[in-house]
């Protein structure tokens, strides 16, 4: 890109070349930090904080599951991925969890559920993981407040 | 006082300055974007019963948490944290202790977080945030069945 500038005698000047040089380097940094950590998250989830948690790693494979929380019904809503889950299917849940795992035995059940979502609708879902075989539960939360 | 129509150069050429303030804005943004950039976290658990019954196992240390409808969190059966309380500090310094206990003594602690049916997430998460921080691995989590 820019060029070094040539050597002289006198008093160095100022150079604009070198300058731009490390202000896209630093730019280049910081665009790819922030966009690496972008939260893709469902809307309709509020995360609670979890500043002690790991942080998440993306290259492991998971199985993820946003449950939703309806404050009019009181009901909370399952997605695996982005598609909605029949709760009454828990067999077919089951299986696909099931064929996703394989024979992974680090891949773990990602439970990434609204703060005001009740227990027992986590404990359906883990229902689902341990029918799938599966006994790595991971929690997820965010790592400050909104 | 008329001003004379100003005649615009045929090339005005590269101009470096403008760029290096562009440059500049968009690096500001970038920086201040990286600072307040949330990340997803995550706690560990299993899911309880998971142990081989052909080895012969140890029987750890085990402390069952409870998580009650309201927010109250129990260390077997005691109260250690209220609702309004966030940050369980008591919580964390029993846990604390009972895990430099169970390194001198080189046993496992093993914890049970037991919510209540219809304790919320943002609790367990309060509690498992806590179990976290005070370094503690082996837990596991259930829902209490109704009596």
């Amino acid at each position: 890109m820019a060029g070094g500038g040539g050597g002289g005698d006198g008093e160095p000047e100022f150079q604009v070349a070198p300058m731009i040089d490390v202000l896209l380097v630093l730019l280049i940094f910081f665009m790819s930090i922030t966009s690496a950590q972008v939260l893709k998250v469902d809307k309709n989830i509020a995360l609670p904080v979890a500043s002690h948690g790991v942080k998440r790693d993306d290259k492991a494979a998971a199985g993820l599951i946003n449950i939703s929380w309806d404050k009019n019904t009181g009901q909370a809503k399952y997605k695996l991925d982005d598609r909605e889950l029949d709760i009454n299917d828990k067999d077919g849940i089951a299986k696909e969890l099931a064929a996703r795992k394989g024979t992974n035995e680090k891949f773990r059940l990602l439970i990434r559920a609204d703060r005001q979502c009740h227990a027992k609708y986590i404990s359906k879902a883990l229902e689902w993981g341990a029918e799938a075989g599966i006994d790595n539960i991971a929690f997820s939360g965010l790592n400050r407040e909104e | 006082m008329k001003q004379a129509p100003q005649e615009m150069p045929a090339d005005a050429g590269f101009q470096i300055a403008p760029m290096i303030d562009v440059v500049f804005v968009i690096m500001l943004f970038f920086m201040v974007m990286a600072g307040a950039v949330k990340v997803e976290h995550e706690l560990k658990t299993t899911l309880p019963g998971n142990a081989e019954t052909a080895k012969e196992t140890e029987m750890p240390d085990e402390i069952t948490i409870g998580v009650s409808e309201n927010g109250t969190i129990t260390i077997n059966e005691d109260p250690v944290g209220q609702p309004n309380d966030k940050t369980l500090e008591n919580l964390y310094n029993e846990m604390s202790k009972m895990a430099t206990a169970a390194k001198q003594s080189k046993t496992k602690l093993l914890i049970t977080v037991q919510a209540e049916e219809a304790a919320k997430y943002e609790r367990v998460i309060n509690v498992l945030d806590v179990l976290a921080r005070a370094d503690i691995t082996n837990v596991t989590f259930a829902v209490a069945e109704p009596e």
